[in-house]
């Protein structure tokens, strides 16, 4: 569950790391889920997320993926936060909040990486 | 709040699992960057809708406009319910009636159906902004503004012209440019229409100009080609 921050790049870091991972490495053991959904309250997207061993990537501190996840009854297995993965890149260029450059992709990799080591598919 | 003040917000679906919802957060980047870079602000949906009271106020103090990827109407539906009523809702899968096969979610996976979608989406909300102003009796083009900001949407630097000896700051005119290049523009004299319509669209050009802004333009984005 990425948080989809759209002020920061790190928003973009987090939803690229959600499909990386759902879309690449391991389509058949994980998927994503519209955050604002869950967070309107909707019955489905709750249950979803109640039956599921969830994975938060968030971008800034407020950690609003993981937080709304617990709210909803769901289990946050691992919280990831992107400005962490920052403290390895010191002085990275990672893009804007609409698109990312080499070091963003790099560290989209890395947190792919971090949820799905073990997994079969690669990252582009 | 003066008029001079008003800003708009606008509050994108976060849609993780469709590709509406990331046309719908890029064209409401698009507006904030590019098109109405000085009236327009936003903020995280879900840290909106589930943010205390600081957060909660963003539509009590801004006219606000939802872009919702599809008809769940995440955006409007919070929004309506945690701070009332909103000025305008957009949805994505409407604008596009429908036609997003081929989109792509991730930004790898990237088209030019995926662009002209964001390009068509950011169009109706920088309209549905130009409305809202315009009834507010703000002002409806700050095209060139490069001075107003918010943490959420530092304007895009715009490029000076020369037009008619008079100097004209156009806000990201370089990616409007770098687009019609995309497109396959010729930068040759040919050229002038559609760059004269499509900057129209971002930057106010009276009809007495016109001849000289197409002379401008076209010498312009010649020398942008490098030609």
């Amino acid at each position: 569950m990425p948080c989809s921050g759209i002020g920061k790049v790190h928003g973009l870091i987090a939803r690229e790391a959600a499909y990386a991972v759902t879309d690449e490495l391991a389509p058949a053991g994980f998927e994503t889920l519209c955050l604002a959904l869950l967070v309107s309250g909707d019955e489905e997207a709750r249950a979803r997320v109640r039956e599921a061993e969830c994975i938060a990537i968030d971008g800034c501190p407020k950690l609003c993926a993981a937080k709304n996840v617990e709210m909803a009854g769901g289990k946050v297995v691992k919280s990831i936060r992107v400005v962490d993965a920052f403290k390895d890149h010191r002085g990275a260029e990672p893009g804007t909040p609409t698109k990312l450059a080499d070091d963003g992709w790099t560290i989209v990799r890395e947190i792919a990486g971090g949820i799905c080591g073990g997994c079969e598919g690669e990252v582009r | 709040m003066s008029d001079s003040e008003l800003k708009v917000g606008v509050i994108s679906c976060s849609g993780e699992e469709i590709p509406e919802g990331t046309i719908s957060r890029l064209a409401t980047r698009r507006v904030l960057e590019l098109l109405r870079p000085g009236s327009t602000v936003t903020i995280c949906l879900p840290l909106f809708l589930a943010g205390d009271g600081a957060e909660r106020d963003f539509a009590t103090k801004h006219p606000t406009i939802t872009v919702d990827g599809c008809d769940k109407l995440c955006a409007k539906k919070g929004t309506e319910e945690h701070s009332g009523p909103v000025s305008a809702a957009l949805v994505v899968s409407e604008i596009l009636n429908g036609d997003c096969s081929g989109c792509a979610r991730s930004a790898r996976d990237r088209t030019e159906k995926d662009k002209e979608a964001v390009w068509l989406v950011s169009e109706e909300i920088a309209k549905a902004v130009d409305a809202i102003l315009a009834e507010s009796g703000g002002c409806v083009s700050e095209a060139g503004d490069d001075g107003a900001a918010c943490a959420c949407s530092k304007p895009i630097p715009g490029m000076e012209l020369q037009v008619d000896g008079r100097s004209v700051t156009i806000a990201g005119l370089a990616l409007i440019f770098d687009h019609l290049a995309e497109s396959g523009l010729a930068a040759d004299e040919s050229s002038g229409d559609k760059l004269l319509d499509t900057v129209r669209i971002y930057h106010p050009i009276d009809p007495k100009e016109e001849h000289d802004y197409r002379a401008a333009l076209i010498s312009a984005y010649k020398t942008h080609r490098r030609i």
